[in-house]
């Protein structure tokens, strides 16, 4: 069935080591900075170290994020090059380590090796800080997620915002600034297109990207990113792409509810459970429009006009090379894994198990197996191991990668949009169907009893 | 003194815009010198000769068989057109008669070579439109196959040197047809699943329908000649108006459309030729009659009586054409080569007048130009 069955194993066993280790990592910093070397000064000096460990568990989210960055965007890139590479029936790199594994580490290596070149004329300052600038929101922008995408660890309690999504938007709305600036600072004509098809597009897809979310959030009833996490909580019929609680009364009947259950959630009847196929269908729609808005949003193929490589030569990032050029790079791959993020909180239901609990409880086997975990010494004594936050984690790599891959399987088949199209695309068809839905979802969730 | 209130107009210029010689898009050396206003193009001047290697000149100064085998890298993606163009030119003057065998041979190759050049124009046609990383592999894996055959055959990948004056030069083994009937038997559901990737993908439609539209009119007035005249309607096809070798033994459609082509029109032409080639391929290997392969003697000092004779063959980009003297030695006395890739190459100012920055790689992607071709 599988002529590249070898392939795809070497693939998977690549993907399973380095999240292995990126996580492991990522996860041993914030449990030293924040749990062990708080619980060890704590027994030592007693009380005179309080200060010490707030300061420190304020730090660790901030660490842990500077951390993780560098090394997912390394993994990140590892595994396009070899998922593309299995698609278009090429090898793909396979020679730095086994499978290929420290390619990006020496590619990374590389460009920051290399010579930094401002070109003759360009804007020496705007030049220097156009890639800060693409960095920069892509990081802080993250930071609400993380509450989010942790099940609400204790660690990560401090960086939750009341307006969670709000803020997020906010920041991803910044870095088309740096593409201008980028496009504008490097004195070439290819980049300058660049830029100026990166400002447009960016406003473009912002309106359907952003209606998109405030269907979402509609239906949550508020903006608090730990809050629509908590709200989906509880099987796949919960999640936002389906429905956005428009389904839980259904789940609520099959966990045992019954006829009862249903008539609680369904209380007008017939008109309730139209209303509720409404909703359903028209949230499906909106995820789709994120990840549309999402993919002009953050560059990628098919609306990758600002790089566009056959046409511009790979534009507002032309003059580039070196360190400047690896920021760009980093961020635009941190930008996909946000953007995945965010799909995964507010569409997937964050670190939530697709099967519910009433089927997987009556699994033989898996309550024992948690119950195991929790009472189990790494858990209990060193807090290594939180049993909540440890399955939801699991998910969510696996849905956020799911994505990923999507997006590169994407990247794989599609050619690229022209501008006007691209223009055509956005205001004539996007943005006519999120307000349609949005609208439809106004409306439609008075009669039925949903999340919000 | 009086105010007077300036009317301030906001004027806005053009900009020109070097694309090129060094482009990921110009495929090669092509400079084009645009002249934008805003993201539309006003103006186009090809820039050529960054390629020019006196490929005619080293025909004059070097003999009959050192220029054969030199002679596949006028066109480097049909190497097999070029020989054959040389070959019967020089036929012609020196009334050598090839041996059926030999023709058939031409022409099977000759087709697999057709093949191999619109198998990598399908790949890079891809890259052009945008989808650099994903569908343009899949006509490689099919031109390596090729490739291989053509390896085992004449003992070059690509450089073949196999058709020669007089014939051609090694005779294949059975196991190599059947190699190649195998080939044949599964290329047809490559083919399918190209299109079914590419034919009717709304973004590939969006990017090449009612683009570059070639009207019947500039294609005749530019000397437009292979698959770009014959998506427009025009069924100019030298097998089939001006048969040579054993084309008029066999049967295959000449491709044409009803209407004035656009970009989508000249993917399909191609996409049908190669159909067309495996009918072409699979009729030879039927009827190749056994016999001898070479008409003349191979050697160093080879000479070819005086005249001049010109051929023309159908090669994947037009009408190729050759036109010899020769003086009775050693070498030819002049050399002369009509190249498709430089005719088709003409109608890029008028097919770009008006349209956007992007539409400059999907209609230049889809006249199939080689450079080396154009600047020989």
């Amino acid at each position: 069935m599988f002529s590249n069955g070898d392939e795809i194993f070497k693939i998977s066993r690549l993907t399973i080591v380095w999240l292995a280790g990126i996580f492991t990592i990522v996860w041993m910093v914030c449990w030293g900075l924040g749990i062990a070397l708080p619980m060890l000064l704590t027994s030592q000096l007693g009380d005179k170290a309080a200060l010490t460990n707030e300061i420190l568990r304020a730090a660790t989210p901030v660490i842990a994020i500077l951390v993780f960055i560098p090394i997912n965007a390394m993994f990140m890139v590892l595994i396009e090059r070899r998922a593309l590479a299995l698609w278009t029936v090429r090898k793909g790199p396979n020679r730095v380590g086994p499978d290929g594994n420290f390619q990006t580490a020496a590619d990374a290596v590389k460009l920051l090796l290399k010579e930094d070149i401002t070109p003759t004329g360009a804007d020496a300052v705007m030049h220097t800080f156009a890639p800060i600038l693409f960095f920069a929101p892509s990081v802080f922008g993250a930071v609400p997620l993380l509450a989010a995408v942790t099940n609400n660890h204790p660690l990560f309690h401090v960086l939750n915002l009341p307006t969670g999504i709000f803020f997020v938007l906010a920041a991803g709305a910044l870095p088309v600034v740096a593409l201008v600036m980028a496009g504008w600072a490097s004195n070439n004509k290819y980049s300058l297109v660049g830029g100026l098809r990166s400002a447009a597009q960016a406003i473009s897809y912002e309106i359907p990207l952003v209606l998109s979310l405030i269907t979402v959030c509609l239906m949550a009833g508020t903006l608090d990113l730990v809050k629509i996490t908590e709200q989906q909580a509880g099987g796949i019929l919960n999640w936002n792409l389906l429905g956005g609680g428009a389904l839980t009364g259904l789940n609520n009947a099959l966990a045992g509810g019954g006829a009862k259950a249903l008539a609680t959630s369904y209380f007008m009847g017939p008109i309730s459970y139209v209303c509720a196929g409404l909703l359903v269908i028209s949230l499906i729609i909106s995820f789709w429009l994120y990840l549309t808005g999402a993919c002009a949003e953050i560059n990628r193929i098919p609306f990758d006009l600002p790089e566009a490589e056959s046409e511009l030569v790979s534009g507002y990032n032309t003059e580039y090379s070196g360190m400047k050029f690896a920021i760009f790079f980093l961020a635009e791959f941190t930008n996909l894994f946000v953007v995945s993020s965010i799909t995964t909180v507010m569409f997937l239901g964050g670190g939530d198990n697709p099967i519910p609990p009433y089927i997987l409880n009556n699994i033989p086997g898996i309550p024992q197996m948690v119950a195991a975990i929790r009472d189990s010494y790494f858990c209990s004594t060193l807090h290594i191991i939180n049993p909540e936050t440890f399955f939801a984690t699991l998910w969510v790599i696996a849905k956020v990668y799911g994505l990923v891959i999507f997006a590169v399987l994407i990247r794989g088949t599609l050619p690229r949009f022209r501008i006007d199209q691209l223009m055509a695309f956005g205001w004539k068809r996007l943005i006519p169907l999120s307000l349609i839905v949005f609208i439809i979802v106004v409306f439609a969730r008075e009669f039925v009893i949903c999340h919000g | 003194m009086a105010t007077e209130i300036q009317e301030i107009d906001l004027k806005t210029d053009e900009m020109i815009i070097n694309m090129g010689p060094q482009h990921p898009a110009t495929h090669g050396v092509l400079r084009l010198l645009l002249t934008l206003d805003g993201e539309t193009v006003k103006h186009t001047e090809p820039v050529l000769g960054h390629l020019h290697r006196g490929q005619e000149w080293q025909g004059q100064n070097r003999t009959w068989f050192q220029y054969q085998a030199l002679i596949d890298r006028v066109d480097y993606l049909s190497g097999m057109f070029t020989s054959w163009a040389m070959a019967r030119a020089c036929e012609e003057i020196d009334g050598t008669v090839v041996p059926p065998r030999a023709e058939y041979l031409r022409v099977m190759v000759s087709e697999m070579n057709r093949i191999t050049s619109h198998l990598l124009w399908l790949g890079t046609y891809l890259i052009d439109l945008g989808a650099m990383f994903g569908f343009p592999f899949y006509p490689f894996r099919e031109r390596e196959k090729l490739f291989d055959l053509f390896e085992e055959i004449a003992g070059q990948r690509m450089m073949f040197n196999y058709i020669r004056i007089g014939g051609v030069v090694r005779d294949p083994k059975p196991e190599w047809l059947d190699k190649l009937k195998r080939f044949l038997d599964e290329f047809p559901d490559r083919i399918d699943e190209y299109e079914t990737i590419v034919t009717q993908n709304p973004i590939f439609l969006k990017r090449t329908k009612d683009v570059g539209i070639l009207t019947q009119a500039v294609a005749k007035d530019y000397g437009v000649t292979g698959p770009c005249i014959r998506s427009s309607g025009i069924p100019l096809d030298l097998r089939r108006t001006k048969p040579y070798s054993v084309y008029p033994e066999l049967k295959f459609d000449v491709i044409t459309f009803d209407k004035e082509g656009d970009t989508w029109d000249r993917y399909m032409a191609r996409i049908l030729e190669m159909r067309q080639s495996i009918e072409i391929i699979r009729q030879c290997i039927d009827k190749l009659p056994s016999g001898d392969i070479m008409g003349k003697k191979q050697m160093a000092g080879m000479r070819i009586k005086a005249g001049e004779g010109f051929s023309a063959v159908e090669s994947p980009r037009g009408i190729l054409g050759c036109y010899v003297i020769s003086g009775g030695g050693e070498k030819a006395l002049r050399f002369r080569w009509r190249n498709p890739s430089f005719c088709n190459l003409a109608i890029l100012p008028e097919l770009l007048k008006g349209c956007p920055l992007s539409d400059i790689m999907a209609i230049f992607g889809s006249i199939d130009v080689i450079l080396p071709d154009v600047d020989r």
